[in-house]
């Protein structure tokens, strides 16, 4: 009997949970169409966290992007060599690594290093007492804070995302060249026939959609706490989880809708 | 540089690089070019879909955009050819629905002389079919009359080796038949002893097994050449079968048929290697009860012993 | 009171300042949030403001860096931003503990008082003698 209360009470935490991310998700979606949360406050924020998230990381990200990505593009040509599927490169090339790896690896890049950080910063503002200080003087802490950081995150994980593809498909260049013996030519016009743009389309909406919700559950669960110092830690370890689980979501309805 | 300076710049130079490729993409794929509409009849619409591509020498260069009935009960096919393909449409084009036996069914544009002048896009063109699987069929006929006879003789030599009164069954008898009197002691002194002729006839019967055996080989052989050979029956069969595999139901009873005799001549070799360990063994009982003998003849002075 | 709550300034320990942000940005936040003062120009008022007080130096520091008079006058400087401040100093000598007397942040006050329309100081009973009363 315990044992089911429990997990029915555990059910309906979780679906709590979910329903309030969701409610959350559309009160954030709708400040960010008003004009009037575009305030100057709001701007100086959005331009610090974009260099923050996107422009100091970029030579590091740009780096890894060309060691990661040729790595990825050399394995993957010399397997579809093997497996006699050479014919399929052009396809695996834009349906498998650009449409779906590189978003994927630049929202793991991204959760890693701002995620926890806008996580831990907004649990130590609460801490602080400073959630508090902007509400005395009157700023609407989601205008503020929020909006700017969920900004942010789509922005960063689109232009990066598509950055990653970029490099991706010049390191294509030199492998195909190496691995399948196939000039600069050939190979733009396979990537051109197997390029879709369906495809393109919604590899950019599942990148704004990641970089929606990996600054906004953070910022959420960050919000939780309390003004106990111990409780960082927690609201940090849980808004890490459910982030990684939002990722896993949102990976497969994407599938999902390629499917159909 | 100003923190801001650095962001604009980020932001705007990787928003122009990802426009420029995806305006590049959409250039190559000719979302910008002009289209012309073309009007093509057919007296059926069998085989024709929305969105079916349109090729001049094995290259895409438009696609079907509508279909649609008119009143005399004609279908109107327009397609669309983009700007920089509209060079290979001409008067005297020819527009073939091809609908081969692998892969989709297009409409093939041919021109065969590029110099007349473009065609009018309100002209109407009566547009040709060519049905591969049609075809096919009517070049299969002859071939699947053929392998039908071969499967009715396939039949006939299996049912005959399923006879229970069959030549082999009876072979298989005479053998169960001779090892069961191998097996018991009396007849075997006596074929050993005294009865020479039986062991003659227990190597001849041997003989004829082999001969049997080499000829069900032979005939194994064969069926194989003819059946999956390089130039057999059944790989042709299989090409055909992939692509009218519903139009040929027949064909599954030849199959059910060469199974059975692949079967049966299976379960015959394994008698054969069984009655051919039996014989092996009775021969080495025989031949130790010829050594017993001659110990028992060269150790009692008086050779004399009873026989049962 | 509650008709002038949009005026409330609240100089206080318990109101700190935002640790993630520098000094000007702290005191520039309510002119851009509330009047959408661009970031510039508030930039420039903080930094006229701080030379007032002979701070500019502390412009681009945060405040764990602030000694406990400097974090004072940017308490004191943040209220002010607020339009038509009426400023209520909660318990000076919590923020500086040290002082002997009240006249430093009187003598803070009167530097930038044209920056408030009023200002109320409020702490217990007992440090009366603190305030020069006996």
């Amino acid at each position: 009997m315990d044992l089911l209360e429990n997990i029915g009470r555990m059910g309906r935490k979780t679906a709590m949970s979910f329903i309030e991310t969701i409610s959350f998700a559309g009160m954030v979606i709708f400040r960010m169409f008003q004009p009037r949360t575009y305030n100057s406050a709001m701007r100086t924020v959005l331009i610090n966290q974009i260099y923050f998230t996107s422009v100091q990381i970029l030579p590091v990200f740009i780096f890894v992007s060309i060691v990661l990505g040729s790595f990825l593009i050399g394995i993957v040509f010399q397997l579809l060599k093997q497996m006699g599927l050479t014919g399929y490169f052009g396809n695996v090339l834009m349906g498998l690594i650009v449409a779906e790896l590189s978003p994927f690896f630049t929202v793991l890049f991204i959760t890693l290093r701002s995620a926890s950080a806008i996580n831990t910063e907004m649990a130590v503002m609460k801490v602080n007492g400073e959630i508090k200080t902007l509400e005395i003087f009157r700023i609407d802490v989601i205008n503020y804070l929020l909006v700017p950081r969920i900004i942010n995150g789509i922005i960063s994980l689109v232009l990066l995302s598509s950055l990653f593809s970029i490099v991706l498909m010049f390191s294509g260049i030199l492998f195909s060249w190496i691995i399948f013996d196939i000039s600069v030519d050939v190979y733009s016009n396979i990537l051109l026939s197997s390029a879709n743009f369906s495809d393109m389309v919604i590899s950019l909406i599942k990148c704004a959609v990641f970089g929606f919700f990996i600054t906004l559950i953070p910022i959420r669960f960050g919000l939780r706490a309390s003004r106990e110092f111990t409780s960082i830690p927690i609201v940090v370890s849980s808004g890490m989880v459910n982030v990684f689980t939002a990722i896993i979501i949102i990976e497969v309805l994407s599938l999902i809708t390629k499917l159909f | 540089m100003s923190r801001e300076f650095k962001v604009g710049l980020f932001i705007v130079s990787t928003t122009i690089i990802i426009l420029a490729a995806l305006l590049y993409l959409a250039n190559e794929k000719g979302l910008f070019a002009k289209v012309y509409t073309f009007t093509l009849s057919s007296k059926s619409g069998d085989g024709l879909t929305e969105g079916m591509p349109v090729v001049f020498s094995g290259f895409n260069i438009g696609k079907v955009s509508t279909l649609e009935l008119n009143d005399k009960g004609l279908v109107l096919i327009k397609i669309k050819i983009s700007q920089k393909h509209i060079k290979w449409i001409k008067a005297d084009s020819a527009f073939i629905l091809y609908r081969p036996l692998i892969g989709v069914a297009r409409i093939v544009v041919t021109t065969n002389n590029l110099n007349s002048p473009p065609l009018p896009e309100d002209k109407i063109v009566v547009m040709e079919t060519v049905n591969d699987i049609n075809d096919a069929i009517t070049k299969v006929q002859p071939l699947l009359e053929k392998i039908t006879k071969i499967a009715d003789n396939l039949e006939h030599l299996s049912n005959n080796l399923a006879n229970p009164q069959g030549d082999l069954n009876l072979i298989l008898g005479n053998a169960q038949k001779i090892t069961t009197t191998l097996s018991t002691k009396k007849s075997l002194l006596e074929m050993a002893v005294a009865d020479e002729e039986s062991v003659q006839s227990i190597h001849e019967a041997l003989k004829k097994i082999k001969d049997i055996v080499t000829k069900i080989d032979k005939i194994a052989d064969k069926m194989d050449v003819q059946l999956y050979g390089q130039e057999g029956t059944l790989p042709n069969i299989n090409i055909i079968l992939k692509d009218i595999a519903g139009k040929l139901q027949k064909l599954d009873t030849t199959v059910d048929n060469i199974n059975k005799i692949g079967k049966d001549t299976s379960e015959g070799m394994k008698d054969f290697r069984m009655l051919r360990s039996d014989i092996d063994d009775a021969v080495n009982a025989i031949d130790n009860v010829v050594k017993k003998l001659d110990n028992l003849i060269s150790s009692k002075k008086d050779p004399e012993f009873k026989l049962p | 009171m509650e008709t002038n709550r949009h005026q409330a300034a609240p100089v206080s320990i318990d109101v700190p300042l935002i640790s993630n942000q520098e000094v000007w940005m702290n005191i520039a936040l309510i002119k851009q949030y509330h009047e959408n003062m661009p970031r510039l120009q508030a930039q420039n008022m903080v930094l006229n403001a701080l030379q007032r007080l002979d701070l500019v130096h502390i412009a681009y520091k945060r405040n764990p860096s602030l000694t406990n008079e400097e974090r004072f006058c940017v308490f004191l400087l943040r209220a002010c931003m607020v339009k038509d401040a009426i400023v209520m100093i909660d318990r000076p000598f919590k923020i500086i503990p040290h002082l002997q007397d009240i006249d430093f942040i009187f003598q803070t006050l009167k530097k930038i008082d044209d920056f408030y329309l009023t200002c109320h100081i409020y702490d217990y009973q007992w440090m009366a003698g603190k305030y020069g009363e006996k």
